[in-house]
């Protein structure tokens, strides 16, 4: 049988499917592979990934020993179990009613042997010291529920002053409302600034300014959260569609009204997530910048870990894994049903 | 009522879009600006409100010429109607008429979406008007239909209580059927309230069944400005063929009126 290729008609010359990558593109590539390799080798990258392996291999027994193994399990050792109960001596505590303990409370008498001088004798002596002790079975958790409580006051706070904060922001730096080129000019300036300051550093200058504690904190989390907001809200503001703004000014009714019934109630799904995406890294940043000294959970877990007590901190890592799961669940549900 | 002193309109890249328009539009007529696409008619309703600014010429309303100043208060007294409805889609259809009002309103009611009991009152009996329901007070616009759409639109424009109501191809976007019920809604509210109308149309089948008078563009020149009667006298294709060739008597729908074979001259 003749092949039916011959019985095609001739199509012009135009008609030419070139392949869809050529030298130019192959040549791209091996240069970014280029790039890759040699800034890998200045940061180690070989090293990370040798020891990564011995790790893996060591934890299915195929490599003797790894060093990263065994620091990671020193490090997960000293942080489990963690740290539930409150224990402290009777007599550190003032005016201490031992008649009316705290909830689930008990007291435990705890025996230490002790070696000491003998002044006469110049002979050591052992004996045993009878401490009491209060113990809440959930005391320490109790403490760190709460420092978690003032760091998720500090994201709300923070969230909510930055959207206060935004919203001028975001009027100024949408092009098409803004009332001029300089006011625009200032207002996408101030929100670069503010967003290329991390919140760790802006907290590390504010707690010089107003102490120790969560101003410091809340301050520092709204002015990096208004950068973004402003940024996102104003493209959003410029990206709405004209129609509905077009047949507000077209009888006169002014620019703020016209952003109110033709704008907002179109980005408003938008400006949702946009917050809800600020308050959950909130959560997740104040607890990060009480390690500069800005109030929250942050403070107690670098309190913690300056004096070695893993356990302590192996509880408030959980309790901050929970919280941002919990979040998690919270912001997904909100989301869908505001869209 | 609306008058247009050799008006002219070149937009930046060069376009010659009307070139010296002279109307005068007396008050309560019912009056369709009709062409086909690029005539310039979006051009011309524009000019009224002062959304395109004319390049040469004056527009006059009621007296007053447009200019920086006054636009703002005299937009307030001009409804507007689009093609595309230009509602807002996730506001409700009694938001979306309230907002009509918007001028009216302080701030702090703007804000707050409280409106004052005269305008909600309006607000329902207008959509009642309009053949819309109690029902559909609270829904989003997007759920509506796109004939019950316009419906809002009107219901919105007529908030104002304009003198002058300006309606861009207000169904162009709709099936014949509809086209027509809302072209006779608009006329009975306009009729009713003695409000003027200026409406732009691109068939001219409707443009003859509602208007009071039709005036015809075509390239940015008036082409034709008479009766109903008058543009059938001078034949419908003669508006959208002038290019085409000489009426001859083996094809009498092509009988162009004199002052149509004047404008091309
Ligand atoms: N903003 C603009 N910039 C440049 N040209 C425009 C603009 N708006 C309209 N035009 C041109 O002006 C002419 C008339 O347009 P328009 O008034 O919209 O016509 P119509 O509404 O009759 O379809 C068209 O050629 C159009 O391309
Ligand atoms: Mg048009």
């Amino acid at each position: 049988m003749k092949s039916s290729s011959h019985n095609l008609p001739k199509i012009s010359p135009d008609w030419q499917l070139t392949q869809p990558w050529t030298a130019k593109h192959l040549f791209i590539g091996i240069a970014l592979l280029a790039v890759l390799a040699f800034t890998g080798s200045r940061l180690e990258m070989p090293r990370m990934f040798k020891e990564i392996g011995e790790a893996l291999g060591y934890s299915v027994g195929l490599t003797e020993k790894s060093p990263v193994a065994a620091g990671l399990a020193r490090i997960g050792n000293s942080l489990f179990p963690i740290q539930i109960a409150e224990v402290t001596e009777v007599s550190r505590i003032e005016n201490f009613d031992r008649n009316n303990l705290p909830l689930f409370a008990r007291i435990e008498i705890q025996e230490t042997k002790t070696a000491h001088l003998n002044h006469e004798t110049l002979q050591m002596e052992t004996g045993i010291e009878k401490k009491e002790m209060l113990v809440a079975p959930l005391g320490y958790l109790k403490t760190v529920l709460v420092k978690m409580g003032e760091t998720l006051e500090i994201a709300l706070w923070a969230t909510v002053l930055a959207i206060l904060l935004s919203i001028p922001l975001a009027y100024y730096a949408a092009s098409n409302y803004s009332p001029n080129k300089l006011t625009y000019f200032l207002a996408r300036s101030s929100i670069s600034l503010l967003r290329s300051v991390p919140e760790l550093i802006t907290a590390l200058f504010l707690v010089l300014a107003f102490g120790f504690g969560p101003i410091a904190g809340v301050l520092a989390l709204a002015l990096h959260a208004a950068g973004f907001l402003g940024k996102f809200y104003a493209e959003d503001i410029e990206n709405a569609d004209r129609k509905p703004q077009q047949s507000l000014e077209a009888i006169g009714a002014g620019k703020l009204k016209t952003l109110w019934y033709g704008v907002l109630p179109q980005v408003i799904p938008q400006y949702v997530a946009y917050n809800l995406y600020i308050l959950d890294r909130n959560v997740r940043m104040a607890t990060v910048i009480g390690l500069v000294g800005a109030g929250g959970i942050g403070q107690e877990l670098k309190g913690r870990f300056d004096m070695f007590h893993f356990s302590h901190v192996g509880t408030i890592l959980v309790v901050i894994f929970i919280t941002v799961l919990l979040l998690d669940q919270f912001s997904a549900r909100t989301r869908k049903k505001l869209l | 009522m609306l008058k247009f002193h050799s008006v002219s309109k070149r937009f930046d890249d060069g376009t010659q879009a009307l070139s010296t328009i002279n109307l005068d539009i007396p008050k309560g007529q019912f009056c369709v600006l009709l062409g086909p696409s690029g005539a310039g008619k979006s051009t011309l309703l524009y000019m009224a409100n002062g959304l395109v600014t004319s390049t040469t010429g004056q527009v006059e309303i009621d007296g007053k010429m447009l200019n920086r100043t006054n636009i703002k208060s005299i937009r307030q007294t001009v409804g507007m109607v689009h093609q595309q409805f230009n509602l807002t889609p996730r506001l409700s259809v009694a938001m979306n008429v309230l907002s009509g009002a918007l001028p009216f309103v302080s701030y702090l009611r703007a804000a707050v979406m409280w409106y004052p009991r005269a305008l909600r009152e309006r607000a329902c009996n207008l959509l009642a008007e309009v053949g819309l329901a109690p029902e559909h007070l609270s829904r989003r616009v997007s759920e509506l239909s796109g004939g019950q759409q316009q419906r809002v639109g009107i219901a919105r424009a007529f908030m104002l209580e304009p003198r002058l109501l300006l309606a861009d191809e207000p169904v162009a976007s709709l099936d014949p059927r509809v086209s027509r019920e809302i072209m006779a809604l608009l006329r009975d509210e306009a009729k009713r309230r003695g409000t003027t109308v200026v409406c732009s149309l691109h068939q001219p089948e409707l443009a003859v069944e509602f208007a009071d008078r039709i005036i015809a563009l075509k390239g940015g020149k008036l082409v034709f400005d008479g009766s109903p009667d008058e543009l059938v006298a001078a034949g419908l294709d003669g508006i959208y063929q002038l290019d085409a060739p000489k009426p001859t008597p083996a094809n009498p729908a092509l009988h162009v009126a004199p002052q149509i074979l004047e404008a091309l001259a």
